[in-house]
């Protein structure tokens, strides 16, 4: 893989990956990929669909797991510490790895209640008066206070596409993550939503990890300070966001960032 | 073979070479470039084929409903035309007979005292105090039976008598040597109503060379009268339906050319067609429920609905001595209701949960390989006949019940009780319950689930505060059809819960349920206007109702939970 250590800022990896394979029921959806990621940046992921970028994604914080058949391989460490060990639990990995959808996906409850899933079942708060400070905090730094502060008790599904898409980042923050992957958050979006959520993506980038996979090219250039070019199952190449898209190395990458397929 | 038969295979012929010829012609309309048809050919058939066919059978099946009745009506016209002569003359003979005169004078008598005495002991009811008088409104109403008795013998003497007057006005007529076809009229007009149907039965019978109960040469001749008309009725609906066939075959292959919109005629009639269905389905149930409410509203008359709905007692076997209707008649349907809600909440508290829980197993934990095995098998719970269910309850669950109560000491349970027949309903009813909560939760989106178990939760976790909630409008709309499905169920309740209407609250005595008083009331022989009989139409608009509700109410959570996620 062209340049698995290369560390293209002078930030602690947060996560490293080395020959991490994926196959679905025998079908090889992932080879061998390698990659150390930054913390406290943002990092794209982009390639054409089906090239393998949201099943790495999802073997970040082991949803892989819950598909029927799929098998992951290799090593993937975040902090040093091997994710793919049977001594790790999913489930208490998954409270330090956000994840963020495509399509927004808030529960069927209030908007507190939304936002205090995850303090809940983690058991991050002892007092309802904790609970409503963690829950006021994920939708400050969400940038959904303002806008909901008034109707905490109205479901969260009565929000738009765009403040629904928030809620659920809120809800990702409130167990207080390290790393928040984000699977084309704002493909369902329209453009307005859109700049939200990126201004959004670049105020959280301080203090969290984030991965993000998107197929907006321009997108990728805005808000990432790397991007990992995926085509066919392997990682193509990988570097800060500003070589990839004006001295790719690669002749893929080069023709799917001008547009020539993808 | 009937001329009906031979016209409606000529009409399939006809049908069947409209089609070839609406194509043919279609086709010969562009000399052979169909592209140039607005339709393709075989609309052209269909059109030609529908426009010969349907109108015509419409036809036919008018004749098939209403055929008969037409004859029946025509021949019973003509044969009372032709006995107008002894009818005037067994008028006269009423009107002058002495007996019939004197009878009639004590029955309007006896009822004017039966109406004085009646308004004398509402009088009495209504007085308050000092006025109150039990006694004398006790004698009032032995009064007012013996009243009522001897109005119904004197109706029935002066009924004898019209008789004797009526059989010896034909006798006579038939000794003078009257006309034997004014004598069947005669017979037609002014016998009793059971007798006038057999009559026309007979005849109908004799008309169509059947065996008729007897011969006499009254019959024969009313006979020749009726297959006369029946024959003219016959040729005259063939013809127009012929006609009809013919007439839309003619009018179809003429309309062929290459812009005939065919294809947008054809869609029209299937349109008609579909449309007809439905209304005819609706109108069915419209039809039911209208006769539900008349039946009902006749049982109204005699019971009030106040006693109805809120009457304690229900015994509609005592009290139905023809003078005493609705006087104690006892049609109290509040022990039915509480027997029903009984063994409907046992059923449920059965149902229920492991109904739901095998849901959950089913759609989110077990594999599918179990899955595939599992839910047929819980469906065919679904199809085992309620009566096989039913002698479970009795034969098995019923007497297991009474044994294990007897061993930890209660001795008087018995076999039927509403705890058996509760339990039984209740694993009837598991396979709706879980079938329909399986659909329920396997249409919360995946992307639900994902963003749970993104948050670090269990399995159960999710399960609990993510998907029961939203799918929980689905759930409750299940629990709703499957509560109406048991306040419906007859067959395990009559045979597991008894049949006495006991106002209780143990599950261990007998109750009985509103389906198996209805059961009871119309089973055996009855008589169809006494309210015994008429009760069972009201308690069937209750359950109804009760069911039209829930179906309503859980279609309703089942339309908002679909508006939520679609």
């Amino acid at each position: 893989m062209t340049d698995a250590s290369h560390n293209p800022a002078e930030l602690p990896i947060k996560v490293a990956a080395r020959d991490v394979t994926v196959s679905y029921s025998g079908k090889q959806a992932l080879h061998n990929v390698s990659i150390d990621i930054p913390d406290r940046s943002v990092t794209a992921f982009i390639g054409p669909s089906g090239c393998g970028k949201s099943t790495f994604l999802r073997c970040l914080n082991r949803m892989n797991d819950t598909i029927e058949g799929a098998k992951v391989g290799g090593s993937l460490t975040i902090d040093g510490r091997e994710i793919n060990d049977k001594s790790i639990d999913p489930v208490v990995l998954r409270a330090s790895v956000g994840m963020v959808f495509q399509k927004p996906n808030p529960f069927p409850k209030s908007i507190y209640d939304n936002v205090a899933y995850g303090p809940r079942i983690h058991g991050l708060a002892l007092s309802r008066p904790e609970l409503d400070e963690i829950v006021e905090n994920a939708l400050r730094k969400a940038g959904l206070w303002d806008e909901v502060s008034d109707r905490l008790a109205h479901p969260g599904t009565s929000l738009s596409g765009g403040q629904q898409q928030r809620l659920v980042i809120a809800r990702a923050i409130a167990v207080n993550p390290e790393v928040i992957l984000m699977d084309e958050p704002c493909s369902a979006l329209d453009p307005i939503a859109t700049a939200r959520i990126e201004e959004l993506i670049d105020e959280l980038r301080e203090n969290y990890c984030i991965i993000i996979v998107t197929h907006s090219m321009q997108q990728a250039a805005r808000v990432s300070q790397q991007t990992a070019f995926f085509h066919m199952g392997n990682l193509v190449e990988y570097g800060p966001t500003e070589d990839i898209f004006t001295n790719p190395r690669d002749s893929r990458t080069q023709d799917y960032i001008t547009g020539r397929f993808g | 073979m009937s001329i009906i038969a031979i016209v409606a295979l000529a009409i399939i012929v006809m049908l069947a070479g409209g089609f070839y010829v609406g194509r043919s012609r279609a086709i010969a309309a562009v000399s052979g470039a169909t592209a140039s048809l607005h339709s393709l050919p075989n609309y052209h058939g269909y059109h030609v084929a529908i426009w010969t066919g349907l109108p015509a059978f419409l036809l036919l099946a008018v004749y098939g409903m209403f055929g008969p009745t037409l004859v029946d009506r025509i021949t019973a016209a003509e044969l009372r035309r032709d006995a107008i002569v002894l009818t005037s003359s067994f008028e006269s003979e009423l009107a002058s007979d002495p007996e019939i005169l004197a009878l009639e004078e004590a029955l309007t008598l006896l009822r004017a005292r039966a109406d004085a005495i009646s308004d004398s002991m509402a009088e009495l009811r209504s007085a308050s105090g000092s006025d109150r008088d039990p006694q004398r409104l006790e004698a009032l109403a032995v009064e007012q039976t013996d009243l009522v008795n001897q109005i119904a013998t004197t109706e029935d003497a002066r009924l004898a008598r019209r008789d004797v007057l009526r059989d010896r006005v034909s006798a006579e007529a038939a000794a003078s040597g009257a006309e034997v076809r004014a004598l069947a009229g005669f017979e037609l007009v002014h016998a009793p109503r059971e007798r006038r149907q057999l009559f026309l039965s007979d005849v109908r019978r004799i008309a169509t060379d059947g065996l008729a109960s007897r011969a006499s040469d009254e019959l024969d001749a009313a006979a020749a009268v009726m297959a006369h008309h029946d024959l003219r009725i016959r040729y005259l609906f063939a013809g127009l339906a012929l006609a009809l066939a013919v007439g839309g075959l003619v009018r179809t292959r003429g309309q062929i050319a290459g812009p005939f919109r065919a294809r947008n005629h054809v869609e029209g009639l299937v349109t008609a067609m579909l449309f007809l269905s439905s209304v005819i389905a609706i109108m069915t149930t419209i039809g039911i429920v209208f006769s539900l409410l008349f039946e009902s509203i006749r049982f109204f008359s005699t019971v009030p609905l106040t006693e109805f709905l809120f009457g304690l007692q229900w015994s509609p076997q005592i009290a139905l001595r023809a003078d005493q209707v609705g006087q104690s008649g006892a049609f109290g349907a509040v022990p039915l209701f509480a027997g029903t809600a009984m063994i409907t909440l046992i059923a449920m508290v059965v149902a229920v949960p492991i109904g739901l829980l095998s849901a959950i197993y089913l759609s989110e934990y077990a594999g599918p390989r179990f899955r595939l095995t599992a839910k047929p098998i819980l469906e065919i719970l679904a199809g085992i006949p309620t009566v096989v269910y039913g002698f479970f309850a009795l034969l098995t669950v019923g007497p297991a019940i009474r044994s294990f109560f007897a061993m930890i000491g209660i001795d008087d349970v018995v076999t039927q009780s509403a705890l058996s027949a509760g339990l039984v309903m209740g694993v009837m009813i598991i396979p709706f319950i879980s079938s329909l909560s399986d659909d329920v939760i396997n249409s919360v989106p995946q992307s639900l689930r994902d963003g749970s178990y993104a948050m670090g939760a269990t399995k159960s976790e999710t399960i609990g505060r993510v998907i029961i909630p939203a799918a929980l409008p689905g759930i409750v709309g299940a629990i709703l059809l499957a509560v109406s499905r048991a306040v419906g169920e007859t067959m395990i309740v009559v045979m597991a819960a008894g049949q006495g209407a006991n106002l209780t609250a143990n599950p261990l005595e007998s109750v009985t349920t509103i389906t198996v008083q209805i059961v009871m009331l119309l089973t055996g022989d009855q008589e169809f206007d006494s309210p015994k009989t008429l009760s069972a139409f009201a308690l069937g608009l209750v359950l109804f109702v009760i069911t039209l509700l829930m179906n309503v109410l859980a279609l309703r959570v089942v339309q908002r939970y679909r508006e939520k996620y679609d």
